[in-house]
């Protein structure tokens, strides 16, 4: 359908915009635009009442120029290819933003699993594998769990690729359990790995974190470890909100002396809802979902869903906000974006702010490649170091070229596969 | 009164008494003991009855034969009774005190000894003549008489001439009938001699019919036999003697059972009396076997005739006398136990007697039960003169609710009339001290296409400390299940249906609890309903007739109401391997988090939340391990045991043990399977486990719940009336009164140029659930509402965005060559569930289908009337006015899935009292389903 939605067709424009600041010459443009490789495959089922059942499966690796190339296997009942595409794209940027050595892919089954039992769950993990099997690996294509996809899966397919190769080779896929070649520090990567940049954001700015207060949207993983690390940074965050599955909205907590994360961790159900009568107990406000945006602070962190900072709720922001630290994926609009620009609000882009996940499961590759595994503490003094020369790459980019910041990002991503490419005589 | 009728009252006197005469029974009982082994037995027995048993020895004297311990000597402290035979005295049954005790009633003996030991001497009366009996008609040689093989009917009929000259008159009659259908022609002269004198009638009406002596008749007996013997042979005759005189002798029993002035008190003796006669009525003829097994049903359970037919098959009259030993009444009672109590009582017997699938289905148990007849509801109505309620049903319903708390009130401070306080208190000895519930079982429950479902209040006691307060609190609870029946909800569903002149008389059922004491806490290790039929699928997979098991963890109440703000496990016992919940983090998050739970120190119910309930007593309770999981940083995974002490990780309530390595939803598939087979339904289970046995706690067919009943398809659809129709993955229910549709078309929608208009089309949407009539809007968008992905497969809301809707509509168009994937509801499934919103796919280029595509794109829309900010999407979200747009229709949405079909039709609206749409879930607190 002419002129609607297209997920590939937007990430191809994104690249073109940071191609134009780059001014790159039109081979790396055609390289880079396009996936280099392509696999699309048939995976037959035999299902639980006997009868076989063929899947359609994709690998779709978009540049591998920077090292083995990464990404997620999808599991949704109506993938298309130039959804996976489009986020094999981002990967490319991704991992690049952060400089680690691996490019960017994607793949997917078309598939339901809520129609399909754990066993045949199993045969389709298995099939996805043998089909690609010659083309995947550690030093080729490390896939990770992604939409309906969970460490189980990945164990299985794991399991299913060293069958077929004949040894064991744990750094062929990321996302497992600890003890069958996860790593430690997954749960905190992406909280903590937005808050380093945050630190550094902040002492480039010359603000004492001190002296600094946050309001945080979300209240699941990425908020929760966000909230701890910031805390103990010694800032003070005085809202977070949360969803509240029984009456199907959202509140903000708030308390001017601080949130205490581990005391709310403590009356929060699974949704990420905080017990409203508790939090009262506790000396929390409980106000409108909406009002954590509006709260006199200094940074926001929207640590939710995407598209929730937008065009009218971000005229609600404070004056006193200076930062914005993307935590959620794509939680800002274009209009947002717009008018945070206009007033001079330091936004930390998404895909750099939440790059700590990415980075993690590089960890867990390298860990696993060496068969020796780190301890807590070192994955997360690695990711410190990761992040922070990440965030002050894009920011003295964005500095030099007067870029902003989400720009800034692109650009430096996209200029690193290019040299790579272009260092590898491709282009 | 005869001592033999003493029986029932002395059976409830004491358990002491009890025992004694189940014991003496026990020792008569037995075919291979002699006579002289019994008298020895129940000689042995009968001290421990009496109030001082270590002084106590007991003695039957029979036939100049003493029984009694060696060297005991009478002594002046005799109690004694004449053990008679057919009015004969044959020996007398004597117990004695060797020393002096405390005057009582009789001398030291208490006046329940008396009774016990009347009834003991009328066994003891039985036994000699069946023994006598029996030695006739194996031809002992102390039967006397001719011995001659092929004769032993003679000594029968000798016998029956000397001892129970009516009866042999009877039998004589039946003889001669038998001889007539098999063509003895000489049978038919004999025939007038039984006719009552019709003839003689006939002749002259005005003169009396002589009337036949006895003599007489007994000797047209005789010529009856005499033809009898050269037609059939010897064999036949005995086994006819034999089977008619057992229907004989339990023609007392049909009578009271045919007979509607016995009372009760009445039947429950006449069954007593049957059973202590060793009667069995699989010995008796078909047909007064099944019309004896018919009268009880319909005089104890129901009318319904289906109901009945299947009940003939599986519930004998042992049944019924096991069920009245625990039937407590008013005095003059004809009331029945109730829609609950019947539904229960088959599915009981069906499981015990059934051999289809005894493998699969393991030993699955009854709890204990007592019940309440119906009437007593109006016996208490009448003892606190309470009769001007009938006339409240009448009132405004608002005035109804208004003054309902009054009502309950009222109800709790009425009294109960001493029989029915005498039977609860028995019925608490019996239970001992175990947490009760006190379950409604209405008569109109029994009633096809009436559930009242959640309408009447179950009540659990905790049944703790001394036996005076836990009466109270029995009494107490029993008023406020009486009180129900006059409570707002009630009364105006029997005013929909016109149901409201009737009396209601409601039954009730005390059941113990199935459970375990953890902690100072009372709980099953789980519990859950369960459905012949699903009506929630979740995926196209699972049939409907794979039926849907609702577990979890603790009281069953949690899975039986939508509570709305947890989740039961769901399961298709015959799909278990599709799981609604699919990512680990969906798993946790759709778990149940609370547990109900009776507290017995505060003898209280409770909601508590089940990780607290887990850290106090955790480890203790039975079965714990078959229920939960692990969720830590890595996942979900099934512990090869449980840590209690690691602060590692937490437990979620799967069900995954029980699920995936037990035989239980084996057992689930079996029981829901054989029950529909032998009910000719599907059926709706309510069970519970206490960790080691399962429990089935409740049965009723399927259809009496609401909310799954097929709504009937008009046949007449012709002309405009419809506006969509769907024929596959229809489930069951109904939306009376639509008011507005918001149709989101599928092809502006994917013509949307970016994300942010899809985006809106969500935020519309959300706009409008708030704005429209709550429940009476419907939701068509194409695809997969809710799409987290791809926001071009379907409209991206979230469930609070739908929340009002009364139904979710996906609309899969074909493009190109494929009709996409719906998600069936998956997204927000179980929240959909809960809310009872009803969920429908629809393929409109079905070319069998109506799909009137005009209507939703082309009547006006009244979008910028309830979301004016979203009037830029006139395109995409159009909202139509029914009402308005049709000159005064609505739209009913009614789903079939008998017949896999569901219709959207205008309609006048219904008349009726204002709009019937008020929800009635109004949670009752500590209510199961009624």
């Amino acid at each position: 359908m002419k002129g609607s939605f297209n997920a590939f067709e937007m990430a191809q424009a994104q690249f073109d915009k940071s191609a134009d600041i780059l001014a790159l010459d039109a081979p790396t443009r055609d390289l880079l635009r396009w996936p280099l490789r392509e696999f699309h495959f048939a995976i037959p089922v035999r299902m639980d009442d006997g009868k076989v059942k063929v899947f359609r499966g994709f690998r779709v690796q978009h540049n591998d120029a920077r090292g083995p190339s990464k990404g997620g296997i999808r599991f949704h009942p109506q993938e298309t290819v130039d959804t996976v595409r489009a986020l094999s794209m981002w990967m490319t940027w991704k991992c690049a933003v952060v400089d680690i050595p691996l490019g960017g892919a994607k793949g997917g089954v078309i598939c339901d699993p809520h129609n399909l039992s754990a066993r045949e769950q199993e045969a389709i993990c298995r099939g996805w594998v043998r089909q690609v099997a010659k083309n995947v690996g550690p030093a080729i294509d490390v896939p990770a769990p992604d939409v309906m996809t969970t460490p189980q899966h990945m164990v299985w397919m794991m399991d299913e690729w060293e069958v077929i190769h004949g040894h064991r080779g744990p750094g062929f896929i990321t996302g497992k359990p600890v003890g069958m070649g996860g790593s430690l520090g997954r749960t905190e990567a992406t909280g903590y790995g937005a808050m380093y940049t945050l630190r550094e954001a902040l002492k480039k700015m010359g603000i004492d974190v001190a002296k600094t207060k946050a309001s945080v949207q979300g209240f699941g993983n990425v908020a929760q470890y966000a909230i701890q690390l910031y805390t103990k940074m010694g800032g003070t965050v005085v809202a977070v909100s949360s969803w509240d599955q029984a009456d199907q909205t959202s509140y903000t907590f708030r308390r001017e002396s601080g949130v205490d994360g581990a005391e709310l961790k403590t009356i929060t159900d699974p949704f990420g809802g905080i017990d409203k009568a508790k939090a009262k107990a506790l000396g929390y406000e409980v106000k409108a979902g909406g009002d954590w945006i509006a709260e006199d602070v200094d940074i926001l962190i929207p640590a939710a869903l995407e598209n929730q900072v937008t065009g009218e709720t971000a005229r609600r922001i404070g004056k006193r906000v200076k930062v914005v630290v993307e935590g959620a994926n794509g939680p800002t609009t274009p209009e947002a974006d717009a008018i945070l620009k206009e007033r001079g609000i330091f936004v930390i882009p998404d895909f750099l702010a939440n790059a700590g996940g990415v980075t993690c499961s590089y960890f867990e590759q390298v860990q696993c490649n060496m068969n020796f595994y780190w301890t807590q503490e070192e994955v997360l003094t690695k990711l410190d170091a990761k992040m922070t020369k990440a965030f002050h790459d894009v920011a003295d980019l964005a500095a030099s070229r007067k870029l902003y910041m989400r720009d800034a990002a692109y650009v430096i991503a996209v200029s690193r596969v290019a040299k790579a490419s272009r260092d590898r005589g491709w282009v | 009164m005869t001592p033999g009728d003493h029986l029932l009252e002395a059976l409830q006197e004491r358990a002491k008494e009890l025992s004694t005469i189940y014991r003496v029974n026990e020792a008569c009982k037995s075919p291979q003991s002699s006579l002289d082994e019994i008298f020895r037995s129940v000689v042995q027995i009968l001290p421990a009855g009496w109030q001082f048993p270590e002084t106590c020895f007991a003695r039957i004297l029979v036939d100049g034969t003493a029984y009694g311990p060696a060297g005991a000597d009478a002594t002046p402290w005799r109690q004694s009774a004449e053990i008679r035979v057919q009015g004969e005295s044959s020996g007398w049954l004597e117990v004695f005190y060797r020393d002096e005790r405390p005057e009582a009633d009789e001398g030291p003996f208490l006046k329940e000894e008396r009774k016990l030991l009347d009834t003991v001497a009328e066994r003891l009366g039985q036994v000699l003549l069946e023994r006598r009996l029996l030695d006739a008609l194996q031809g002992r040689p102390d039967a006397a008489q001719a011995n001659e093989p092929g004769s032993e009917w003679r000594v029968i009929v000798d016998f029956l001439r000397q001892t129970d000259p009516r009866s042999l008159v009877r039998i004589s009659r039946r003889m001669i009938n038998y001889l007539c259908w098999n063509g003895v022609a000489a049978a038919q002269d004999l025939l007038p001699h039984f006719a009552g004198g019709r003839e003689a009638l006939a002749a002259d009406d005005n003169r009396p019919a002589p009337r036949r002596s006895a003599e007489s008749l007994l000797g047209v007996a005789d010529e009856a036999f005499r033809l009898a013997s050269s037609h059939l042979t010897s064999a036949e005759i005995r086994s006819c003697i034999q089977k008619w005189i057992r229907d004989d002798k339990a023609d007392f029993l049909l009578r009271a059972a045919e007979n509607p002035g016995t009372s009760t008190t009445e039947l429950a003796q006449a069954l007593a009396r049957f059973h202590d006669s060793h009667l069995d009525d699989r010995r008796l003829s078909r047909t007064v076997q099944v019309e004896l097994r018919v009268s009880l049903a319909r005089r104890f359970l129901t009318d319904d005739l289906e109901f009945v037919d299947v009940a003939k098959d599986f519930i004998d009259t042992g049944d019924f006398h096991d069920l009245v030993r625990r039937v407590i009444s008013p005095p003059k009672s004809y009331g029945r136990l109730g829609g609950k109590a019947s539904g229960l009582l088959l599915a009981s017997k069906i499981v015990q007697k059934s051999t289809e699938f005894a493998d699969a289905l393991g030993d699955v148990r009854i709890p204990k039960t007592w019940h309440l007849t119906s009437d007593g509801i109006l016996d208490f109505i009448e003892f606190n003169q309470l009769e001007d309620l009938y006339d409240r049903k009448y009132l405004e319903i608002d005035q109804v609710r208004r003054e309902y708390p009054h009502v309950i009130q009222v109800f709790k401070n009425s009294h109960f009339s001493p029989e029915i306080v005498k039977g609860l208190s028995l019925a608490l000895d019996d239970f001992g001290d175990r947490p009760l519930i006190v379950r409604s079982s209405s008569l109109l429950e029994d009633r096809v296409g009436a559930s009242f479902s959640g309408k009447y209040k179950s009540l659990f006691l905790a049944n703790q400390g001394p036996k005076a307060d836990r009466l109270s609190a029995l009494l107490d609870a029993i008023a406020e299940v009486y009180a129900s029946v006059f409570g707002p909800d009630p009364l105006e569903y029997r005013a929909e249906r016109g149901l409201l002149d009737v009396h209601e008389e409601m039954g009730i059922l005390l059941q113990e609890v199935v459970g375990n004491r953890v902690g100072k806490y009372f709980l099953p290790t789980f519990a859950g309903v369960a459905f012949s039929n699903n009506e929630f699928r979740w995926s196209p997979r699972i049939a409907r007739e794979d039926g849907l098991v609702r577990l979890v963890p603790g009281l069953g109440t949690r899975a039986v109401d939508r509570v709305g703000d947890d989740y039961p496990i769901l399961v298709a016992p015959g799909q278990p391997g599709l799981r609604v919940n699919v990512t680990p983090a969906d798993v946790v998050r759709y778990a149940p988090r609370r547990i109900d739970v009776i507290d017995l120190e505060s003898g209280t119910f409770e909601t508590m939340d089940l990780d607290r309930l887990l850290e106090e007593c955790g480890a203790e309770i039975p079965g714990i391990e078959q229920v939960l999981s692990v969720a830590d940083e890595s996942g979900l995974h099934r512990p090869y045991f449980l840590d209690w002490t690691s602060k590692k990780g937490r437990f979620v309530p799967t069900f995954e043990p029980l699920l995936e390595s037990t035989t239980f939803l084996g057992r689930m598939r079996a029981l829901l399977r054989l029950l529909r087979e032998k009910t000719h339904g599907p059926v709706d289970i309510e069970f519970a486990s206490d960790g080691k046995d399962l429990y089935l706690l409740q049965c009723r067919p399927q259809s009496f719940a609401e909310e799954s009943a097929a709504a009937p398809i008009p046949s007449d659809l012709s002309g405009d009336r419809v506006i969509f129709e769907a024929k596959r993955f229809v489930s069951n229910g109904r939306v009376p009164d639509l008011t507005h549709v918001v149709y989101v078309d599928p092809e502006a929608y994917a013509a949307l140029p970016d994300a942010t208009s899809l985006l809106r089309v969500g935020q519309a949407v959300g706009r409008l659930n708030k704005t429209l009539p709550k429940r009476r809007f419907v939701l068509m968008g194409p695809g997969r509402w809710g799409s987290r992905g791809d926001l071009k497969l379907g409209v991206p809301v979230t469930y609070s965005d739908i929340n009002n809707a009364a139904a979710l509509i996906e609309v899969a168009r074909r493009r190109g060559g494929y009709v996409p994937d719906l998600s069936f509801g998956t997204h927000f499934f179980q929240d959909l569930v809960e809310a009872s919103i009803r969920y429908l796919p629809l393929f409109p280029d079905d070319p069998e289908i109506r799909f009137r595509e005009a209507f939703l794109r082309e009547s006006p829309s009244v979008l910028a009337e309830f979301a004016p900010e979203f009037r830029d999407l006139e395109a995409v979200v159009r909202v139509i006015d029914v009402p308005k747009v049709t000159g005064g229709s609505i739209l009913k949405l009614l789903l079939n899935a008998d017949e896999d079909h569901a219709v959207a039709i205008l309609a006048p609206p219904d008349p009726g009292p204002g709009s019937a749409v008020r929800s009635s879930r109004s949670a009752v607190r500590r209510r199961t389903s009624g």
